[in-house]
């Protein structure tokens, strides 16, 4: 098999799988009445697949990105999305480039 | 919701259903402009690893889901190993199962040849807007949410395709710190959930335990586990209420 073809393939894939877990979750639980305790649980998936992912940021072992990240919450935690992006932007670079 | 179907009501549905998309587009603006420097560097990243430039939009616009394309990335080979690739690609997105179903309770009006492909475009930041409307307005909203996700849809798209051209002149982006605007966004929808610490204690016992997990474990892994343990806490926290 070619590269190319693999290469496609390999996409197709990815594409046919996150579909599935698109519609899987919606189909299994559109006509069920939720409990109170499903519902909270429901409500804290977002934060909790969001706070998982950027993990790893949090065990950086370079005090650099460590301070970044920080500065990244402070921004995060006070202003909107756009100025938070560039501070946190500008102070990651600028700190890799010194520290 | 109205139950007369006169033509004057459906024309002025129609009129809102545009306004309503046109919102979502327009409230999406900050996230879109957070997309670009993360679909930069993904194209760029993308094209290191041996991506030519057109897999890059491919990828971007049949998955659509950025987490798994930079795991992807990461992983990526010629030839590539589609297996691993496409089990990497569940386990990142096996938060989508749960996203689609806090979606449905709000979703039942829709008829299934509207909201299937609707779910075609849910990504973390368009569910996320979309459910935080629904919840300040009562009602969700298709139109707003369709106007979140396709313009963050063809945003991904055009902008990874971008990085991929640009790709030897930019790789080094990360450098200049511009891979932190991917956890610049997720903090900001973070601070935007945030209702009281007695509530997002599950966000800390996912914190926890994805840590470590990343540590300690290849692969995605700490997604999977991290996602996992908050959610397992969170039903136990319920019963206090």
């Amino acid at each position: 098999m070619s590269p190319d073809l693999l290469a496609i393939l390999t996409i197709a894939s990815m594409a046919v799988v996150t579909y599935c877990t698109r519609i899987g979750g919606f189909l299994l639980l559109r006509n069920r009445t939720l409990s109170p305790r499903t519902l909270a649980v429901l409500e804290a998936v977002p934060g909790c697949v969001l706070i998982s992912v950027i993990a790893p940021r949090f065990v950086s072992d370079k005090p650099a990105e460590l301070l970044a990240l920080a500065i990244t919450l402070l921004a995060a935690w006070r202003l909107p999305l756009l100025p938070t992006v560039i501070i946190s932007v500008v102070a990651t670079g600028l700190l890799r480039h010194f520290m | 919701m109205s139950t007369f179907n006169s033509s004057s009501d459906s024309l002025a549905s129609q009129r809102s259903s545009g306004a309503e998309f046109r919102r979502g587009i327009k409230e999406s603006l900050p996230v879109l402009i957070g997309f670009l420097p993360i679909a930069l560097v993904l194209g760029a990243q993308a094209t290191a690893k041996g991506f030519t430039a057109w897999q890059v939009p491919l990828m971007c616009g049949a998955n659509f889901a950025g987490g798994s394309e930079f795991v992807a990335v990461g992983l990526w080979a010629v030839p590539p190993d589609l297996v691993l690739i496409a089990a990497m690609t569940l386990l990142v997105n096996s938060r989508h199962l749960l996203m689609g179903a806090a979606l449905a309770p709000l979703a039942r009006h829709l008829p299934g040849r509207k909201i299937f492909p609707a779910l075609f475009v849910m990504c973390d930041e368009s569910w996320a807007m979309g459910l935080a409307d629904a919840r300040k307005r009562g009602l969700f909203s298709l139109p707003y949410y369709l106007g979140t996700s396709i313009g963050m849809w063809v945003t991904w798209v055009l902008f990874t395709y971008a990085g991929a051209k640009l790709g030897p002149l930019i790789g080094d982006l990360a450098a200049f710190g511009f891979d932190m605007a991917f956890t610049a966004v997720f903090l900001v929808l973070l601070r935007g959930a945030w209702t009281s610490f007695r509530a997002v204690r599950p966000w800390f016992v996912s914190l926890a335990v994805a840590a470590p997990t990343y540590l300690i474990l290849p692969g995605a892994w700490y997604v999977a586990t991290g996602a996992v343990s908050g959610l397992v806490a969170a039903f136990f926290l319920a019963e206090e209420r």
